[in-house]
């Protein structure tokens, strides 16, 4: 049997990406404790809609934690307070009756809110473009197993490739860097055969461009980390440091 | 293919400078080197433990190098002003990076049984460090102070007068906690960012931090307690 929980919810309201932002209070009553944390502000945005109010505008996609589009600041946790879970993954059973539950956008400057609680997060797209490929010929498609790849690295690049790209490493960091996420996305080439032929630009790219959209810098907190619904380790930073540091001593340019 | 680089700027160097990571690289290098310069500097000064004798022999012994000594000093010059210079553009432009800050901010780490985590204030434990420093280098180095005037003083007799000095005393043992709990995250950090982590030794690494740390803050921090005991 379910419980019901009556919330306070403080959302940030803002209209437009320039327009000025407030935090207004909403009351919700009876909400189910096996709802997810989205399903508990669909039964708000009905409640406004129903009122002619403006619905709360948020990000979300596959409500299943893969797609990294749930992204909400709750009560100063990215993603809310779990391990290794993302907002849409997050039930209201983690909540008590009574609660006052304070949801934010995410806040960097190369993240600007669009509206209400959603980011423009297209500065990880253009980090991506800028090298996070492996390019591949045309044609017959390659035996599978045509190269060998250690099984050691074949994990740890999984491992690397299980980020979403949400932002919550930017979100939870005190710089606001983006340093986990693009060490993710060079780590899961950097450890595979495929990868190698591009490693160099690859990194070097990518950390111009990453300085390029305004994030911080890293000053190993591992707040990311702890921050990460993916669970992606620090130590992908380190092979990041290690990747950069290869690509400026022995590169070409 | 991936052909061209991206990276503003011609020279590779400029390039390397003004990213975050190649930042970053200089903090960490610097660092441990001003690491290592702390080794040296403490294991000068447990000659104080040792005798008058040795110590004066061993002062002594260090300014007859005048040349070599100036170079060394040239050297901690750059590595300290490197170091600081650095801590304060990058301070700077972290803070830039999030112009509008939360309403409410939680960490998902686990509780460090400390109020402020080593590595969330290494701003403010650098500064403390960094008047801790000048008040050394104005007493020590340059017998600046007034009131800590010892002419004529042998070494050993110098530095215990000026360690005995209430004053100094309270600002050496808070400064050399301070400066225990910079490098208990700095030291460790350092390896990071140079790209060193792995499961074999990361645990070794953060283990030497901490071994480290307490050497420092405890070392340094111990001898005004013992000027003040030795009494004469
Ligand atoms: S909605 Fe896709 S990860 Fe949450």
């Amino acid at each position: 049997m379910s419980d019901k929980l009556n919330l306070t919810l403080k959302i940030w309201r803002q209209a437009s990406p320039g327009a000025a932002g407030e935090f207004k209070s909403y009351k919700l009553y009876d909400i189910s404790t096996d709802m997810s944390f989205l399903e508990m502000l669909d039964v708000l945005n009905e409640e406004l809609i129903q009122k002619n109010d403006e619905p709360v505008a948020f990000d979300h996609d596959c409500r299943e934690g893969i797609c990294g589009m749930c992204n909400l600041m709750i009560d100063g946790q990215a993603h809310g307070p779990d391990l290794e879970t993302t907002t849409c993954q997050l039930h209201m059973r983690r909540f008590r009756n009574g609660d006052t539950i304070v949801i934010e956008p995410w806040r960097a400057r190369a993240f600007p809110v669009l509206k209400d609680l959603i980011v423009d997060r297209s500065a990880f797209d253009r980090i991506m473009q800028a090298g996070g490929f492996v390019s591949v010929n045309t044609g017959n498609a390659p035996d599978g197993n045509a190269i060998l790849v250690d099984k050691d690295d074949a994990d740890q690049a999984m491992d690397a490739a299980t980020c979403i790209g949400c932002g919550a490493c930017v979100a939870a960091c005190k710089n606001a860097s983006a340093m986990l996420f693009v060490a993710a996305k060079v780590s899961q080439y950097a450890l595979l055969p495929q990868g190698r032929p591009e490693r160099t630009a690859r990194v070097q790219n990518m950390v111009a461009q990453m300085d390029q959209e305004g994030f911080g810098g890293c000053t190993n907190t591992n707040e990311c980390e702890a921050a990460c619904p993916a669970g992606i380790s620090v130590s992908n930073i380190a092979r990041l440091n290690r990747e950069y540091l290869r690509a400026t001593l022995t590169g070409a340019k | 293919m991936i052909q061209t680089i991206r990276a503003a700027g011609s020279f590779w160097l400029l390039r390397v400078f003004g990213s975050t990571i190649g930042r970053k690289l200089v903090m960490a290098v610097t660092g441990l080197g001003l690491c290592g310069f702390l080794i040296m500097h403490l294991a000068g000064n447990l000659l104080l433990y040792v005798g008058a004798e040795e110590y004066n022999h061993y002062a002594d012994t260090l300014h007859a190098q005048a040349i070599l000594l100036t170079i060394a000093e040239i050297g901690l010059l750059i590595l300290f002003v490197g170091h600081i210079v650095l801590a304060f553009t990058t301070d700077r432009e972290n803070s830039a990076a999030r112009p509008v800050g939360y309403a409410m901010k939680q960490t998902k780490q686990p509780p460090s049984g400390m109020a402020a985590p080593a590595s969330s204030i290494m701003m403010a434990t650098g500064i403390v460090v960094l008047l801790f420093l000048l008040l050394h280098l104005a007493d020590f180095r340059f017998s600046a102070l007034g009131i800590r005037k010892h002419d004529g003083d042998d070494h050993f007799t110098k530095a215990v007068n000026i360690l005995r000095d209430p004053l100094s005393a309270g600002v050496y043992i808070v400064g050399s906690l301070v400066l225990g709990y910079h490098v208990l995250h700095g030291f460790q950090s350092a390896f990071q960012t140079l790209g060193f982590n792995h499961p074999k030794y990361t645990p070794i690494i953060k283990f030497l931090s901490g071994l480290f740390a307490a050497t420092v803050a405890l070392g340094f921090g111990s001898f005004p307690l013992w000027a003040w005991a030795i009494q004469k």
